[in-house]
């Protein structure tokens, strides 16, 4: 299995979740362009959800696989049910059914009990010390992909530009590699009984263009580019200034999205002054998710708006706030409207 | 007119004509855990008990063309689709060497390739698979393949049928006279049994292949 994991370069992408707004801009994008076909209906190969929460599917932090130790952890499939969307509902009825409004819309069939973005907004907390997040979420592309190394068929390969992608002709819907992934970022298709996931837009990289879910996002929230490029933000923000943390380093396999954490204001004390020792969202929460580094990074971060604050200049806090759009997925800044997809 | 007569005569599990054929009882054993091609697989499987299926009864039917294994074996519970997404559904092959000196336990070689007939019951049509070695099954050319599964009464009753005579490079070659090697598996989905998590008859089996009037 090991020949199939090359050593190349790795394109990576790193999500700010100080600017990522919960609008699933980026959701859609990719929803728009890879997920629209049978069997895809329930299919969200990025989707944002409000944390904490128990995500997509349902828990899905609780499900197993990954590694520890270097040892492969045993996972379980999630339910249909723990997916939740793919839901079909009652246009007939309420736009041609004649019922005016007493028909509403709503899905058809036993009413669903979860789905992509069902805890959304909810958070954690009580008035005035309520908080939640957004962390959007895909595959990892991950260095030590838990799902290739599962597959008995080889299905699943990593290519010199980092990314994990599957040859669906190879694919015999096993399902191994859903069961291993930590993240639960693999959907199967039970219409083509295959599975299915993020391919990293490659098409569209192939060609200089960034994926969907990075060049749609109305906030500036994410980067995307090589991870070895020194040059490139994503470089800079990971290696350099180390505030970019991936998701639960602790199921290790290394994976190559990357999140700023979350800053957030001060607590609120019974008397109604602010607590300044203590932000609203605890650190320990954000140290579960993106371990023992994110209190460094948090430092860093505070830092360098305070330097700004002060009149200094940050160029940490420049690449953050993104002053040029393209310079976030330099080179690949090209137009998808200006290219060939012959 | 004979031929289709014969055919879908044979294809349904239950005819009277079932009842003459002599039954085998083919013991059938887990797959090696340390034969599974990852490591994952090997882990996970360790402490979970599969190839919960122990037994398959076999009988063989000649037509003047064709070949019909029935198998049946037990199963409380059918598994028709991937139900909850949690479950597989039921599945069985019977498996034979392309030529000659085929290795059942790593399902063929680069130079031997085996060749299954892929029944599960959630398609339409059986699969004609060939496999050069663990992790190599992939769908090929060969003559049709017909199956007719009925679950009654906690036990599936499958028929697999193919003409006899020649397979071609990936189908196994089943004349009259011969004597071809054959073993079987079966995998519950109800245990999530896919891929190699399954049941199979730990051995080749020997099969003289006849031909029958009608």
């Amino acid at each position: 299995m090991a020949e199939a994991i090359r050593r190349g370069r790795q394109l990576a992408m790193v999500f700010d979740l100080n600017k990522c707004i919960g609008c699933q801009t980026c959701s859609v994008a990719c929803k728009v362009l890879w997920t629209r076909g049978e069997g895809q209906e329930y299919q969200w190969w990025i989707m944002v959800n409000t944390m904490p929460g128990r995500g997509h599917p349902r828990d899905w932090d609780q499900m197993g696989g990954g590694y520890r130790d270097g040892v492969p952890q045993p996972g379980r499939l999630p339910k249909r049910e723990e997916w939740g969307g793919g839901w079909e509902f009652n246009y007939d009825e309420v736009f041609y059914g004649g019922k005016g409004e007493e028909a509403y819309l709503r899905p058809l069939g036993p009413q669903p009990q979860w789905g992509p973005n069902w805890d959304e907004d909810q958070g954690a907390g009580e008035y005035p010390n309520a908080y939640f997040f957004y962390l959007p979420r895909m595959c990892n592309h991950c260095t030590r992909p838990a799902c290739l190394e599962a597959c008995p068929r080889g299905a699943l390969y990593k290519r010199e530009d980092g990314i994990v992608l599957r040859d669906e002709g190879r694919c015999r819907g096993y399902q191994f590699c859903l069961e291993a992934c930590p993240y639960k970022r693999i959907f199967f298709n039970f219409s083509r009984r295959i599975s299915q996931q993020c391919i990293m837009c490659f098409p569209r990289v192939e060609k200089g263009v960034a994926p969907a879910c990075v060049r749609q996002c109305p906030g500036r929230a994410v980067w995307f580019g090589y991870l070895d490029d020194e040059e490139g933000p994503v470089y800079k923000l990971v290696r350099q200034w180390q505030v970019a943390l991936p998701l639960r380093p602790d199921f290790g396999t290394e994976p190559n999205v990357f999140y700023i954490p979350p800053l957030a204001p001060y607590r609120y004390n019974p008397d109604g002054t602010l607590d300044r020792e203590n932000p609203r969202i605890p650190t320990e929460y954000l140290e579960r998710l993106f371990g023992p580094k994110v209190r460094d990074a948090l430092a860093t971060l505070r830092s360098e708006m305070e330097k700004t604050r002060n009149g200094g200049h940050s160029e940490l806090m420049d690449i953050l706030i993104a002053y040029r759009w393209q310079d976030m997925f330099r080179p690949f800044d090209r137009d998808p409207v200006d290219t060939s997809w012959s | 007119m004979r031929l289709q007569l014969a055919l879908r005569t044979l294809l349904d599990p239950f005819r009277p004509q079932w009842e003459r054929v002599p039954e085998e009882v083919v013991p059938l054993m887990r797959t090696p855990l340390h034969l599974q091609p990852t490591r994952y697989i090997r882990a996970t499987w360790a402490d979970r008990p599969y190839g919960v299926v122990r037994a398959v009864q076999v009988r063989v039917a000649f037509s003047s063309s064709h070949i019909f294994f029935r198998l049946q074996w037990p199963d409380a519970q059918p598994n028709m689709d991937y139900g909850d997404g949690t479950v597989f559904p039921d599945a069985a092959a019977v498996l034979f060497p392309i030529n000659g000196d085929a290795p059942l336990l790593t399902m063929g070689s680069p130079e031997a390739p085996v060749n299954a007939w892929y029944w599960r019951a959630d398609l339409s049509r059986p699969q004609n698979l060939v496999a050069h070695g663990l992790g190599t099954v992939a769908e090929a050319e060969g003559p049709e393949l017909w199956a007719h599964a009925i679950w009654r009464d906690g036990r599936w009753s499958l028929v697999l049928a193919r003409a006899l005579g020649e397979g071609g490079a990936t189908a196994v070659t089943l004349v009259p006279g011969m004597v071809a090697k054959v073993a079987f598996a079966v995998w519950e989905g109800e245990n999530q049994e896919r891929a190699g998590i399954k049941s199979f008859s730990g051995i080749w089996r020997e099969l003289e292949i006849g031909q029958g009037r009608g």
